[in-house]
């Protein structure tokens, strides 16, 4: 057990000198200024066109959504979404509570609630994905084994390391944002009140159980979400890393699986037996914030069941794997 | 070395309390979705109304109410009578903005009822001084199938899909019981709204080039108007727009694609009409 500290040590060290961290904080620092550049162009329109009063600005999004709702063009999954949403609309009109008021609160909440499912994962992968091949591809896994150290205990120290990381990525997602997107709408909107706790069943929504929460409440529980999400993310990476010996392959491999989860949430419902692969249950803020979810049937405990499992799977298999497998190359 | 040191210090305390902190917002979240308790915030929309008019020069803040025709179906621009009736009392030098359009697509007098009921379009009714109002065509054409949006396909067997389905029995019957709707609802507008003038607008008969339906047509777009012209002569603060005149023996003019919306000119005429009423 002594040396196992020293070891995980040495890997958040070779992290940070292979700058992955770096270029994870400057992808942030490029495209969050990008995101709140479009959202205060959509802000500054909306409010050329409402005279800055954003109670008519919901009622007239509730009526467009109402007359989509109208057309046979429009399919049946995509109406009972709307339904859904314009009845939480009300929901917070009839409060008179603002559901976007604009702060860098609010954006940091929105670009987390949209980032969950692809942008966050593949932040994620930019570290998990190389651990392992990336010493395969370099070399220095044999250095690495031939000390007197046991295998397991190597591997172990590399998740470790990864998993603090995950966490460091989950908050400077977060900070970037808070703070980039602070200084065009503003740092306060801690306390502005957000609605959680809508019950969907088919098209309709039980508001019976619907509560307020401060902002900064949901943030943090949202941020706790997607944290689940990211560790299995970064374990399921992590066992491509182990499988696979290039690093560009690893990457590869998860990406491609990734993105098919968002084309599979977005034709979705059809196939449902769909609902029992990882990606398409990524999306666990959803359940906070009251969108139906991609597939019937699917809960916020179905869907971390379901993470649980790849998770714990990918955790068994890259072990058995690096302890049994010979190093040749 | 002692940098290195340093380094992993900061990390590793950094990232241990950011752990314990989203463990800690993972459990709160897995617990309130899983057990939500519900309480609600006590506070509703503000109840205040806009100052009336008293001025020549006063702003004119307008909301459309209604139907298919409010929202500017059939308008390749998609401005509709609203946007052409503000522009065009802006053009007249009237300080003129539009709030907001709730037309619906298929509005009948019985879903606007219900949508009057709603906070967040009585909030919207209070902050006007003009209200626009079009309904009852869907309660009267109700059946047929051009009344749906994205059926305009073809013109010709939407012409023969009407000859079975309109009767003029049939647009005859609706007529009381929407009319008593029609009444209920410009008295519930008046209510949420004292201040706001309220502009209605009147039928025109689609049908008026097809042989069959011209005169049962137009009796049953007279017999409308009519019931909504007792019902508004009754208050001071409404105000019939009538439009049967401006397509009648036009409607190959006017009319869209679809036969039963106004076509961009169609709604410039009519538009034309509610800034006469209006000033």
């Amino acid at each position: 057990m002594i040396n196992l500290l020293p070891l995980i040590r040495n890997e958040c060290l070779k992290i940070i000198k292979k700058k992955r961290f770096y270029v994870i904080l400057l992808i942030l620092l490029v495209l969050v200024p990008m995101f709140t550049y479009a959202q205060m162009r959509i802000a500054e329109r909306s409010q050329n066109k409402f005279n800055s009063d954003w109670r008519l600005e919901v009622q007239q999004q509730i009526t467009d959504n109402q007359n989509s709702l109208g057309s046979d063009r429009i399919p049946e999954e995509w109406k009972s979404y709307r339904k859904i949403f314009v009845q939480q609309l009300q929901y917070y009109l009839n409060h008179d509570v603002n559901p976007n008021e604009p702060s860098g609160v609010t954006f940091t909440r929105e670009f987390l609630d949209n980032s969950v499912t692809l942008f966050i994962p593949l932040l994620i992968m930019a570290v998990a994905s190389d651990l392992v091949s990336g010493e395969r591809t370099t070399g220095t896994i044999k250095m690495l084994l031939t000390r007197p150290v046991k295998r397991w205990k190597v591997l172990f120290s590399k998740m470790a390391a990864l998993l603090m990381f995950v966490s460091l990525i989950v908050l400077s997602t977060f900070l970037v944002s808070y703070l980039i997107s602070g200084l065009a709408f503003g740092y306060k909107g801690f306390n502005v009140p957000v609605f959680t706790g809508f019950q969907i069943s088919g098209d309709s929504v039980d508001m019976s159980t619907v509560h307020a929460v401060p902002q900064w409440k949901y943030l943090l529980m949202q941020c706790g979400l997607i944290w689940f999400v990211s560790v299995v993310v970064a374990l399921l990476a992590f066992m491509v890393s182990v499988l696979v010996r290039s690093t560009a392959a690893s990457i590869v491999v998860m990406m491609a699986a990734l993105i098919a989860g968002t084309i599979l949430t977005n034709m979705a419902s059809a196939w449902t037996t769909a609902k029992y692969l990882f990606m398409v249950n990524l999306g666990l803020t959803g359940y906070l914030a009251g969108t139906p979810a991609p597939i019937e049937g699917m809960t916020l405990a179905f869907s971390m069941a379901v993470l649980a499992v790849w998770g714990l799977a990918s955790v068994i298999i890259s072990f058995t794997v690096f302890t049994k497998r010979d190093i040749l190359n | 070395m002692n940098d290195s040191k340093w380094t992993w210090r900061s990390v590793s305390l950094i990232s241990i309390a950011a752990t314990v902190l989203l463990i800690i917002g993972f459990v709160y979240a897995v617990n309130d979705i899983i057990n939500p308790a519900g309480d609600t915030l006590q506070t509703s929309l503000p109840q205040g109304t806009a100052t009336p008019l008293t001025g020549t020069n006063e702003l004119l803040k307008v909301v459309a109410l209604g139907d298919s025709l409010a929202k500017g179906t059939g308008d390749n621009t998609g401005a509709g009578f609203v946007k052409r009736a503000v522009d065009g009392l802006a053009a007249d030098g009237e300080h003129t903005e539009l709030l907001g359009n709730m037309g619906i697509n298929g509005q009948t007098t019985l879903g606007l009822q219900n949508s009057l009921k709603e906070e967040g379009v009585q909030y919207e009714l209070r902050q006007a001084s003009v209200i626009l109002l079009s309904i009852g065509g869907n309660d009267l054409f109700r059946g047929s199938d051009i009344l749906k949006d994205g059926s305009n396909s073809s013109t010709t067997s939407n012409s023969s899909a009407v000859d079975k389905d309109l009767t003029p029995e049939a647009l005859l019957a609706a007529l009381p019981e929407a009319a008593k709707r029609l009444g209920l609802i410009l008295e519930s507008i008046a209510k949420i709204n004292p201040q706001a003038q309220i502009y209605y607008v009147g039928l025109y008969n689609p049908f008026g080039d097809i042989p069959d339906l011209l005169v049962p047509g137009n009796q049953a777009v007279a017999a409308w108007n009519n019931a909504a012209m007792d019902i508004i002569n009754k208050h001071s603060n409404m105000t019939l727009v009538p439009t049967f005149d401006l397509f009648n023996r036009h409607l190959d003019q006017y009319l869209s694609s679809d036969h039963f919306h106004p076509n961009g000119d169609g709604y410039q005429r009519m538009g034309e009409r509610i800034v006469q009423a209006v000033r």
